[in-house]
């Protein structure tokens, strides 16, 4: 097989970019998007050039590392994979096939593909944990979690990381993100003593970091190779709400541990 | 002490107020909806239904001023956040494809211009009467403002049917998304009910829609008559 | 001379861990905030172990080569984690768990760590509940447990087939409060290219920020390596092609000993490798052996198409040669039996690379819906990877390099033999001998982290003798300097071949010398050959950009280089290990039934290697002592 691949071409995070065309040439259906790429780079590498800069890692669909914007849909054309996931049986022989990063203000091009994520690790810094010390912990078994409870806790704990809500938004919000991570830890007993401050110390920093607001058009749950549900999204604006409740009604709530740096 | 004032100064925040402000407006455009439905009764039902408004001047314009702010409020929060929004992708994507985010909702900035403008148009016509002052102080008669014959009078003009079903069509198309994205604003999710939120949307907006339409289409042809 | 102490506390095995850590010095709190650890690596290891060195309040700098934290490969763990709660009351308890891990592991392992681990792990389960880890529940909101990797009992913990996924997010998480509060500072797209030892203390490493090139020392009190495991010397494996043996080889040039580097485990199911541009292998679940059975045609190339072979002609080869176990036998046992098959030019689909692993009868006796609602997910997966429908023709599977039981050489406290160098999780050679069990990584990794290296380190830092050193002292600019040379020799070569085609060029070499099974012809093969493709590589190999920028080709190159020496290492281990145990199987010694035949008089001891400059490693030997158990033959026929 054989693809015309349009691929975002950028030398740093100040350089201006552009698309740049390559041959992609002896491609068998059986390979993957990325080994395609990997084969279009060991042709430029022989030839002294600089290959195509794009992230990946796993390779397996888990890590969150990959991340191309394939004909204009983050991940490529199936759903619920990641890109590192997609084979080129998937496309049809001679097609054109145009490639770019993940666009966001909260996320600067490092080069070419690869783009700068450090800010969702920001908001999970601001309070996508429980705050527990290591050793002295209660027996697992201590807390009961019934058995839905604890499935739609994985479910949105599933999230990968990748960003891929973000690139498909047209807002470029991290709603899906974060309401991944505020339900997972809301919906357990262990995280509800800090879910107050949780959920408005990573709104915050979600806003400072110049994600957009969330439209409610849902693409980011068609793209997410997880499946994250926008579901969570109701339940992190309604999070959200609560602790708004929480504050007026509770004026004299006890100074919390984070104060310092929340 | 908390300030709740804070709390909505973020863009989840904004958001929920604005889902409560339109709502407020979704609920308002129903009522006038019903309330011109009345124009099927004939002139006296219509008529005297609008000096039933007039005859409390304090109340009218306290909701008059309470929807103006509303809609000041909606208007300032969607500037607000659509420039935040397009400030968070500052280069845009070349090949762009959607899978599952409408039309209404891809179009919100869009669809709330168009009907902004058609607000503006129809308070000008019909309330204000600036646009067509020929029919504006009328009195029928039982002595009332001439609301019916005012109206009828307007979309005789093929111009202005098609200015207004234009204005339906805003108006349509931006309930269709807002008014399920709103329960979803307001955290109004549940496995029970989340077909019927995300129904409300379009039946409302189908619903007012259609309402208002027929209203417009029945005068123009002919089947209201002055 | 390198001298191996174990420090293995004196006394009765199951009081050993407790009197050790009444034993051990403290760290006063007010020192502690004066005290800086460098952590390499984010994975289960070194996340558990920055977080919990953090929250004691320990300065704590922490660097990995991913984009986040949360990427390291620890991620990719499927199945799930050991603990020996006995929840199910199926006769489970540290004792069995402990004795499990030390015959899985062909009893090549330090008895006092392996009882230490299954005493911590119960706690592990405790702590990933509190930080908020979505086990798997029962009805009743209690912890659901399975069974796994041929145990006899059930007390593997899972969060679906995403188990190091969340228990990698729980400790992630932990480090993420820790960077919240200023006690971590984390440093991602850092990769640490050399160890700085000042006064035979390791006091620093010198890393290249990946982003900007810049290439700079970092001191501190101690350095820990959680930098994982070298399958991927292999070239196809099924590690994150990051994963690199880099850091952990660099250590040991600067003195740390590195232990049984040629016990590499590989899986049995993983999708056959494809076309020659594969750039890495899946694995496939190993629970799918519960159900499936393995065969391939009696015949020696009979290319029928499987369904047309009858089961007369078919050869079921592991219920043949292991009937109590059938399908179900140790990853090192069944992926020798698909090698020898194979090579009997009985493997399937291309090149012969590949057994049926095969449902049908599974779905004639329990319905296609059944099977669906239990490997759906894989079964998906298999299609998308290879285009086949595993419901209705058999998958093809083959073994893959997985997990490297080999690592550093650590003490019982987890330091390496440069003192001030700790070594955690698959980086260490420490707890699984010769052949892992499956769901014991993740329990190895947060215990390493979490429970034990917080404890150990903190006895060696007050104890001690460390003067105050900087980027500027003679050693950290003499490392720097290395590490320059080196980066510019890469780039200066400009030849004509790329890294990658060095890496497939010694990855098969290996595979095909020192993988599923070993002799010496091949080894010393191996070991005249690679001398030669590592020369090629220095004058032949391209590297384009410069090293001021972020130039993954030059990360790449680096880490292929230290394959290419790692390899000769790795060989001369299989060579001189003159018997075959667990993982490593040595064609001239099996049974005349083709089973391994360990020889425990004269290999029953840890192979630790010393770096020599110019000349062959000197081997230096930690005589396993057990006094707990009795070695015995494994046999699972």
């Amino acid at each position: 097989m054989k693809f015309s691949l349009n691929i975002w071409r950028q030398k740093g995070p100040d350089e201006k970019g552009s698309f740049m065309t390559y041959e992609a040439r002896d491609v068998s259906a059986g390979m993957s998007f990325l080994e395609m790429l990997d084969g279009v780079n060991q042709g430029l590498i022989a030839k002294g050039e600089e290959p195509v800069a794009f992230e990946q890692d796993c390779r397996e669909g888990i890590c969150g590392s990959c991340s191309l914007v394939i004909n204009g849909i983050p991940h490529g054309p199936d759903r619920g994979i990641t890109t590192c996931q997609l084979y080129m049986r998937r496309f049809p022989d001679g097609a054109a096939i145009t490639i770019e990063p993940w666009r966001a203000r909260a996320f600067p091009i490092i080069k070419d593909l690869v783009v700068d994520r450090r800010a969702l690790d920001r908001v999970m810094q601001a309070g996508g944990y429980i705050s527990v010390n290591t050793g002295g912990a209660v027996d697992g078994n201590v807390l009961l979690i019934s058995k839905d409870q604890a499935e739609t806790a994985m479910d949105a704990a599933s999230c990968i990381g990748c960003g891929a809500c973000v690139a498909a938004c047209k807002n470029a919000s991290a709603m899906l993100f974060v309401a991944a991570k505020v339900s997972h830890l809301a919906l357990l007993p262990q995280g509800k003593p800090e879910r107050t401050r949780r959920v408005k110390a990573m709104l915050g920093v979600m806003d400072r970091e110049g994600f957009g607001s969330c439209g409610n058009q849902n693409e980011c749950e068609a793209v997410c190779p997880k499946g994250i549900s926008v579901r969570f999204i109701a339940a992190l604006n309604r999070e959200y709400l609560r602790a708004g409740v929480v504050e007026l009604g509770l004026p004299a709530e006890p100074e919390s541990p984070h104060a310092e740096s929340a | 002490m908390a300030r709740p004032s804070n709390h909505f100064q973020s863009t989840v925040g904004s958001k929920i107020v604005m889902a409560l402000s339109g709502l407020g407006l979704v609920i308002y455009v129903i009522f006038h909806m019903l309330g011109n439905l009345q124009v099927f009764e004939g002139s006296h039902a219509l008529n005297g239904y609008a000096a039933f408004l007039r005859e409390m001047p304090i109340l009218l314009w306290t909701a008059r001023a309470g929807l103006l702010s509303i809609v000041v409020l909606h208007i300032m929060l969607a500037i607000q956040l659509t420039l935040r929004n397009r400030r968070a992708r500052p280069v845009a994507y070349v090949v762009r494809q959607y899978r599952q985010a409408s039309f209404s909702s891809r179009t919100m900035a869009a669809s709330g211009l168009v009907l902004l403008l058609f607000i503006i148009f129809h308070l000008l016509h019909l309330t204000a009467g600036v646009i067509d002052s020929s029919s504006a102080d009328r009195l029928d008669a039982e002595g009332h403002r001439d609301v019916y014959g005012k109206i009828i009078h307007a979309f005789q003009n093929p111009f202005i049917v098609a200015l207004y079903l234009a204005g339906q069509l805003g108006l349509g198309l931006h309930l269709n998304h807002a008014v399920t994205s709103s329960l979803q604003t307001l955290g109004l999710e549940h496995a029970a009910f989340n077909r019927l939120f995300k129904a409300a949307g379009p039946t409302v907006a189908l619903l007012v829609v259609l309402g208002n339409a027929a209203i417009i289409l029945a005068i123009f042809l002919g089947i209201v008559r002055g | 001379m390198m001298k191996l102490d174990p420090r293995i506390p004196a006394g009765p095995l199951e009081t050993k861990w407790d009197r050790h850590r009444f034993s051990e010095k403290l760290v006063s709190p007010n020192n502690k905030r004066k005290i800086t650890v460098i952590v390499v690596g984010t994975g289960l290891a070194g996340a558990s172990a920055a977080s919990t060195l953090g929250q004691l309040g320990y300065q704590v700098e922490c660097f990995c080569f991913q984009d986040s934290p949360r990427r390291a490969h620890s991620i990719a763990a499927q199945g799930g984690i050991n603990a020996a709660k006995n929840y199910q009351d199926d006769g489970d308890s540290v004792g069995r768990l402990f004795y499990d891990t030390i015959k899985g592991g062909d009893f090549r392992s330090r008895e006092a760590n392996v009882y230490r681990l299954a005493q911590v792990s119960a706690q592990i389960i405790d702590q990933c509940v509190a930080l908020g880890i979505p086990f798997a529940r029962e009805y009743g909101g209690q912890l659901a447990n399975r069974s796994f990797g041929g145990v006899q009992v059930s007390r593997t913990f899972y969060c679906r087939g995403q188990t190091g996924q969340q228990l990698l997010l729980g400790a992630y998480s932990a480090l993420c409060w820790q960077i919240e509060r200023g006690q971590v500072t984390m440093r991602p797209r850092t990769e640490m290219l050399d160890l700085v030892v000042i006064d035979g203390q390791a006091r620093g490493i010198v890393v290249r920020d990946l982003v900007t090139g810049r290439v700079s020392v970092h001191t501190a009190h101690a350095v820990v390596l959680a930098t994982g495991g070298y399958s991927n010397v292999y070239y196809l494996s099924t590690n994150a092609t990051g994963s690199n043996v880099t850091a952990t080889y660099r250590a040991w040039k600067q003195g740390a000993a590195f232990a049984n580097p040629c016990f590499t485990q590989i899986h049995p199911t993983a999708i056959p490798p494809g076309d020659a541009h594969q750039a890495k292998l899946t694995l496939m679940s190993e629970s799918l052996r519960n159900d499936g059975r393995l065969w391939v045609p009696k015949a020696a190339a009979d290319y029928r198409s499987p369904g047309d072979i009858p089961a007369a002609e078919r050869d079921y080869f592991l219920e043949r040669r292991y009937p109590r176990f059938g399908n179900l036998a140790p990853r090192d046992l069944a992926s020798r039996a698909v090698k020898a098959v194979c090579d009997e030019g009985r493997g399937i689909g291309p090149g012969g690379h590949g057994v049926y692993l095969d449902f049908a009868d599974v779905i004639d006796q329990q319905g296609l819906d059944v099977v669906r609602e239990r490997y759906g997910n894989l079964f998906d997966m298999y299609q998308r990877i290879t285009g086949e429908d595993a419901y209705h023709a058999p998958m093809r599977i083959y073994p893959a390099p997985h997990y490297t039981m080999g690592g550093l050489w650590v003490d019982y406290n987890l330091m390496s033999t440069v003192p001030g160098l700790f070594v955690i999780g698959e980086a260490n050679f420490a707890d699984h001998g010769a052949n892992r069990l499956g769901a014991s990584s993740l329990m190895q990794g947060l215990a390493d982290g979490y429970l034990i290296l917080p404890y150990t380190i903190g006895h060696y830092l007050a104890t001690a003798k460390l003067i105050s050193v900087g980027e500027d002292h003679k050693e950290s600019r003499a490392a720097l300097q290395r590490v320059t040379n080196r980066v510019g020799r890469l780039l200066n070569a400009k030849g004509h071949r790329t890294a990658a085609s060095f890496h497939r060029e010694v990855g098969k070499l290996l595979w095909n010398h020192c993988g599923m099974s070993r002799n010496e012809e091949g080894l010393k093969s191996a070991l005249t050959s690679i001398p030669s493709l590592r020369e090629e590589f220095w004058r032949d190999v391209m590297v384009p950009g410069s090293g001021e920028i972020f130039n993954q080709e030059l990360e790449y190159a680096g880490r292929v280089a230290d394959y290419l020496e790692f390899a000769e290492l790795l060989c001369h281990d299989a060579l001189h290990r003159e018997e075959s145990c667990g993982a490593h199987f040595r064609e001239e010694f099996q049974t005349d039934e083709g089973e391994p035949q360990r020889d425990d008089s004269r290999f029953s001891y840890v192979a630790a290697w010393e770096y020599r400059e110019g000349a062959s490693p000197t081997l230096h030997k930690e005589p396993l002592a057990f006094e707990f158990v009795a070695p015995t033959r494994r046999s699972y026929q």
